[in-house]
């Protein structure tokens, strides 16, 4: 009985609330809910939850000072609920270490889905937070850390270093949703005018070379105006 | 920056309406010479430079380069054609009478003209108010139809719980879910407009890769509509475009909304993009019904949402694509909708492929 995962809602809306609670209930979550930051603060340290969903506007302030208060002390999976407006919102949460995020008005099916895909990184980072000595696999993809190489079905893919040092951060990361700005910086080490080009003509060399068609699920996930996610 | 260049702007149009002004004077007191010399008659001469006035009032944007180009016009007439010749002189009775009586006209035409001018702008800012409230109206009437039936479903569901069969409280369901998913479009389309609204806020573009933008657009689309086929034609080469992505995303969702929904019979969307002379163009065909004749011209402008579109429901031709008009022309971009040959019908809109700074 014990062994659900434990979701810790955090939202003001009483209806929101409700309809994403029995949603989780339903899928086999244990759900807990909070309506303030103040109020979700207190459960945080009480519940000791495995995942959180956080609406961004909540009426004590700014969901994201919940979202960096928690982030000092756990690497707990957030999802961050928002609304399309608020791009750069987006970008802020994640990157102060939101995993992902779901733009409001969103389906059952979506939720349930990146509950399910932000557990299972939890999983990843659970069992060793070193990754260079495993492999990696998504699919057909695998990535062999050692090696420095990705196959997909057997076939080698041949990369360039940068091509293969953006793929194997998307996968060490994999499920969190990596905004342009971090990636940059993450590869380069630095972020200037030219860096978004870069990054962006290397990405449609990957996107290439993995064979991804506009449209259809790839291994990658193109957020448009926010940047990318490695599916899992 | 923006003073300085707002300032530069400023000064450029002074240096066009004085040019304007010295010009036409110039060429008033030409023709009076001309006249003067060879007709000998100076009764047309304060006519002609009261039309000078008038021109130049027409032309020139507020009263000043009006009165001014009066008084020069009276001492002009005072200098050179009354007498004595090429000298002031206002201890002629007759002289002070004729400057004061031109006075009066070259202002009172000033005035005039600049009114008219004030009067025609209020007009069209009326006009512009006019367009906004048939929108307003068009959408408060669209938003009502599906909230109506999204809270007379969900009421008859909790009053009749028990004797409504399984069946009908799911298809009741299924309304309340289609209603709302075209609420949450209607919210994204108007949410667009603010965003663009008097061209206060500016646009903030970024540079999106066009097959990335394309992909965004086709996961949501597929995600809807997974029975329609989509064929894409774009170049192997990287375009990158600068814009904002939600709202060009947004633009390509509409089009192809519409093409679907009232397109009535289509099935398969193709989707071409290609760039030349430094533009990227979209263009999105369907094999759907057309657009009706009657609507080509308004369907862009929005002009179609007048008193006659209360009438209609959510099947209407809505707001969708005056909202792409809207956005892509705040882009600096065209659009433009026709039917092709066979039926079926084709939306196309061009962006600029780089920034044009206009800017220091």
């Amino acid at each position: 009985m014990n062994n659900k995962y434990k979701i810790m809602l955090v939202e003001d809306e009483k209806n929101i609330l409700a309809f994403v609670s029995t949603l989780l209930e339903t899928a086999g979550y244990t759900v807990i809910s909070a309506h303030t930051c103040s109020e979700g603060k207190m459960m945080f340290s009480s519940h000791n939850p495995d995942l959180i969903i956080l609406d961004l506007g909540l009426p004590d302030g700014d969901g994201i000072s919940l979202l960096t208060y928690i982030r000092k002390s756990s690497y707990i999976p957030i999802i961050v609920l928002s609304a399309r407006t608020d791009e750069s919102d987006k970008v802020d949460a994640l990157d102060k270490g939101a995993n992902d995020y779901i733009t409001k008005p969103f389906g059952s099916a979506e939720l349930v889905a990146r509950v399910r895909s932000a557990l299972r990184t939890r999983h990843y980072s659970d069992e060793s937070s070193d990754f260079t000595n495993s492999i990696f696999t998504l699919g057909d993809m695998e990535i062999d850390y050692d090696a420095r190489r990705i196959t997909i079905s057997g076939t080698e893919i041949m990369l360039t270093q940068t091509e293969y040092n953006i793929i194997a951060l998307l996968s060490q990361y994999s499920g969190k949703v990596m905004t342009y700005s971090a990636i940059i910086n993450a590869i380069w080490g630095y972020n200037d005018e030219g860096s978004r080009k870069k990054l962006q003509v290397n990405m449609a060399n990957i996107r290439k070379k993995l064979g991804a068609v506009p449209g259809k699920q790839s291994y990658i996930i193109n957020k448009l105006g926010v940047g990318y996610q490695m599916n899992i | 920056m923006n003073d300085g260049y707002s300032e530069v702007r400023k000064i450029k149009k002074n240096i066009k309406n004085i040019g304007i002004m010295m010009i036409t004077l110039v060429l008033a007191f030409v023709l009076c010479l001309v006249i003067d010399n060879y007709f000998y008659n100076r009764s047309l001469i304060p006519a002609i430079f009261v039309l000078a006035v008038y021109i130049i009032s027409v032309l020139t944007e507020g009263y000043t380069y009006g009165a001014i180009a009066s008084l020069i016009s009276v001492l002009a007439v005072n200098f050179a054609f009354t007498f004595p010749f090429f000298k002031f002189d206002f201890t002629i009775h007759e002289n002070v009478v004729s400057a004061v009586i031109m006075i009066i006209v070259t202002l009172v035409t000033g005035t005039l003209t600049t009114k008219l001018k004030q009067q025609e702008a209020i007009k069209a800012e009326s006009e512009k108010e006019r367009m906004r409230a048939n929108l307003l109206r068009a959408v408060s009437h669209d938003l009502r139809t599906p909230l109506t039936s999204i809270y007379g479903s969900s009421s008859t569901i909790i009053d009749n719980y028990e004797l409504l069969s399984d069946e009908r409280k799911l298809q009741l369901l299924d309304g309340i879910k289609n209603d709302s998913d075209w609420l949450a479009r209607m919210v994204e389309n108007l949410l667009s407009i603010t965003k663009l609204d008097g061209g206060k806020t500016r646009l903030v573009k970024t540079p999106v890769v066009v097959e990335e933008l394309v992909d965004s657009v086709l996961q949501k689309i597929s995600r809807r509509y997974p029975a329609i086929k989509i064929n894409i034609d774009m170049p192997d080469e990287l375009l990158i475009v600068p814009m904002d992505a939600m709202l060009i995303e947004q633009v390509m969702i509409n089009i192809i909304n519409n093409s679907i929904f009232h397109g009535e019979c289509t099935t398969t969307i193709n989707l071409w993009i290609f760039s030349e002379n430094n533009k990227c163009i979209f263009e999105i065909t369907d094999d759907g019904k057309g657009i009706a004749a009657d609507k080509l011209k308004s369907i862009l402008s929005g002009a179609h949402l007048t008193a006659e579109n209360t009438l209609e429901t959510k099947n209407s031709s809505g707001i969708g694509l005056s909202v792409c008009n809207t956005i892509v022309r705040a882009h600096g971009g065209e659009i433009l909708a026709e039917n092709i040959k066979g039926g079926g019908a084709m939306l196309r809109f061009t962006l600029d492929m780089e920034e044009t700074v206009i800017e220091q």
